[in-house]
């Protein structure tokens, strides 16, 4: 019998999503970041182009490559040192259990990187088990604390997200547990939507007053990072360099969340590789290229995603979703679990449920004790160290003795969109399209 | 502090018990992210003022623009005179008194702490609240989503009245509202107890 065929507009996982609204007559929450096949210009739509005659390359694997990364030299007294260039970026406490928490500080320590807070304040634990903490100050405020952000290395000015931008952060009160509630001064158990604006300041004239404020607060110690989401990303990046920034973070539209409405996920923002050459343009535009340090984030998922980003503009890169992955996040463990709220391994993005079944995502003890912190911290650190390894081999092969010396003639395109994007001629010609 | 000329992020982030007296107005973010100060404005203070306090007490003799006592975790923040929009907004903790009347969005999205206006209250007074409780002496232009009016009782008249008494000067107190006479504003609870069971109370509160 021929195979019956479903509709391309109405496919079966729109029909499922109309019903769910029809009954609910709310719209749809989930967890991980964008799901649908990526049409658009990623990455993977870019080749290294290695030494041959043209170029040497160096050592592939011996020869000295450095991956020193210093953030913050603009205004900050004390620029952050890091040894690699990936970092983990800001995911709350209550998004993420404790365990999760103090693992990736571990982790990146361990690696000679660092972490980043959240939504929901620091932990002591996390401080603690940091060597870089980037301290996060969002429009919820949850957890501000003066004596925390003193004891940053630097702060956060979070503006918006990629998975999300135009919009706040979400707590379900499934993960709004007792010790959560206290950290953020909420009632036990509600819902938790963090607002979308500041609640002192609304534009970029403002903002200027606050980033002052800010230095004022860590007496121009820290430098001052300013992180939105991606969408005009051209003149926000401008204006985020106007504001006095010292590092500007740019979250593309496959950026990571816990919790976010899903067409957010889908339909917001643009994608990472569109941000990231996007900033560039605008921080060389106004003389600032290098004098403002990039973070780009959004979907990197290892050494190859970080070393093209860094080829195209940017100083490092966040990872938030790898950095879970690398903590067990949909490996098939404890299937059952999965199951039990609608899931199976590789196909979870159920953070929001608070019933992470391998205790990352989660507030409930029982779960959170399957993520034991040491181990986990190991594993951060190895994904860390192998991501760096290869950046380093791609940059070796490119001739570079420093993987901050990638550069777009490095690159080269594989479609014509990723060469009108990145403005990279396309392989087999030597055009740039759409110039 | 003399000369003060309304310059920005004046007395910011200052974590003694120490005493802090300007002579004039303030800019944007007076007494912000503080811990322990107490800090006197003999004029008016510019936007955020006295934001993220974790202890302490800010007193206005004159106005505070928008966002006063933002994000306020502990501690006590006094304006003698009005305050503009988003007074409160966000507010985690602590004390806010206005002697005078307050902008729309007053208490938006606030968390917990007391929120008290002897005057008239903008639009969407108490907007998406948590646990904050707000009194009103004068009217409330409109109340926001989730906010209801409730009853105060003997024992809370008391402590308004006090609270008023202890921060207001007497003259100021004796022009302003009985303590019994003021509206009491708390969060209605649907907006945030959301469970997929209860969706239609969720949805009509919106
Ligand atoms: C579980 C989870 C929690 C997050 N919490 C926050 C947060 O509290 N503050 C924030 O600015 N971004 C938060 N994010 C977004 C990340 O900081 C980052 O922008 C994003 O994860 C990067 O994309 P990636 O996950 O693909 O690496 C969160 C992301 C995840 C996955
Ligand atoms: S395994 Fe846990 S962290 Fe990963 S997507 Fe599922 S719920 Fe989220």
């Amino acid at each position: 019998m021929a195979e019956l065929q479903t509709s391309g507009i109405f496919a079966p996982g729109v029909i499922e999503d109309i019903q769910a609204k029809a009954e609910s007559g709310l719209y749809s929450i989930r967890g991980f970041g964008t799901l649908r096949e990526r049409r658009w210009a990623t990455f993977d739509d870019l080749t290294f182009l290695p030494c041959s005659l043209t170029r040497i390359p160096l050592e592939g694997y011996r020869e000295k490559c450095s991956t020193k990364t210093v953030l913050g030299t603009r205004f900050a007294k004390k620029p952050i040192e890091l040894d690699i260039p990936i970092m983990i970026t800001g995911m709350s406490w209550g998004a993420l259990s404790f365990n999760a928490k103090v693992a990736l500080a571990k982790g990146a320590a361990s690696a000679g990187s660092s972490n980043t807070t959240g939504d929901g304040g620091m932990l002591r634990a996390e401080r603690d088990n940091s060597r870089t903490l980037i301290y996060e100050v969002l429009p919820s405020r949850y957890g501000i604390n003066i004596h925390h952000m003193r004891e940053a290395d630097a702060i956060e000015l979070t503006i918006g997200q990629g998975a999300k931008p135009g919009t706040g952060g979400l707590l379900l009160g499934s993960k709004v547990s007792d010790r959560i509630a206290e950290q953020r001064d909420l009632p036990i158990g509600v819902d938790q939507r963090s607002p979308a604006r500041h609640p002192d300041f609304l534009g970029p004239d403002d903002m200027i007053i606050k980033v002052e404020e800010l230095r004022e607060a860590t007496d121009w110690q820290v430098p001052i990072f300013i992180k939105m989401g991606a969408s005009r990303v051209y003149d926000d990046v401008k204006l985020a360099a106007k504001a006095g920034a010292d590092v500007i973070v740019v979250d593309g539209m496959e950026g990571g969340t816990g919790a976010s409405p899903a067409i957010f996920q889908e339909h917001t923002g643009i994608p990472t590789l569109a941000a990231v050459c996007e900033a560039r343009l605008a921080l060389e535009d106004i003389g600032l290229y290098g004098e403002v340090q990039l973070i780009i984030s959004g979907g990197i998922r290892d050494g190859v995603d970080a070393a093209k980003a860094m080829a195209l503009g940017a100083d490092a890169c966040y990872i938030g979703t790898a950095s879970l992955i690398a903590l067990n996040c949909n490996k098939p463990i404890y299937e059952d679990d999965y199951r039990a709220i609608g899931a199976a391994p590789h196909a979870c993005h159920h953070c929001h449920t608070g019933r992470c079944p391998v205790g990352i995502t989660t507030q409930d003890p029982e779960l959170m004790n399957r993520l034991d912190i040491d181990q986990g911290a190991e594993r951060v650190r190895n994904l860390l160290r192998a991501m760096t390894l290869e950046i380093q081999m791609l940059a070796r092969s490119c001739g570079k003795s420093n993987i901050h010396h990638l550069e777009p003639e490095d690159l080269a395109a594989l479609t014509l969109d990723a060469s009108a994007v990145c403005g990279i001629p396309l392989a087999g010609t030597r055009k740039v399209f759409g110039k | 502090m003399l000369n003060p000329a309304a310059r920005h992020n004046l007395a910011v982030a200052i974590l003694h018990g120490v005493h802090i007296r300007i002579a004039g107005s303030a800019g944007y973010y007076c007494g912000g992210l503080g811990d322990g100060a107490s800090i006197e404005i003999e004029g008016s203070a510019g936007w955020g003022l006295a934001e993220s306090m974790l202890s302490g007490t800010v007193v206005v003799h004159g106005n505070a623009g928008s966002g006063a006592a933002a994000a306020l975790r502990n501690g006590s923040v006094i304006v003698h005179g009005d305050a503009a929009a988003r007074l409160g907004v966000s507010m985690k903790g602590g004390e806010v008194i206005v002697a005078g009347n307050c902008g729309y969005m007053a208490g938006f999205m606030a968390q917990k702490g007391t929120l008290i206006v002897c005057g008239d209250a903008g639009d969407a007074f108490a907007d998406s609240m948590y646990a904050t409780v707000c009194y009103v002496g004068g009217k409330i232009a409109s109340l926001g989503t989730d906010a209801v009016l409730s009853a105060l009782d003997p024992a809370e008249i008391e402590r308004l009245e006090a609270s008023l008494s202890a921060h207001l000067p007497p003259a100021v107190r004796r022009s302003k509202p009985a303590a019994a006479d003021f509206k009491k504003v708390i969060a209605g609870r649907k907006l945030w107890n959301f469970d997929k069971r209860e969706w239609r109370t969720w949805q009509e509160a919106l």
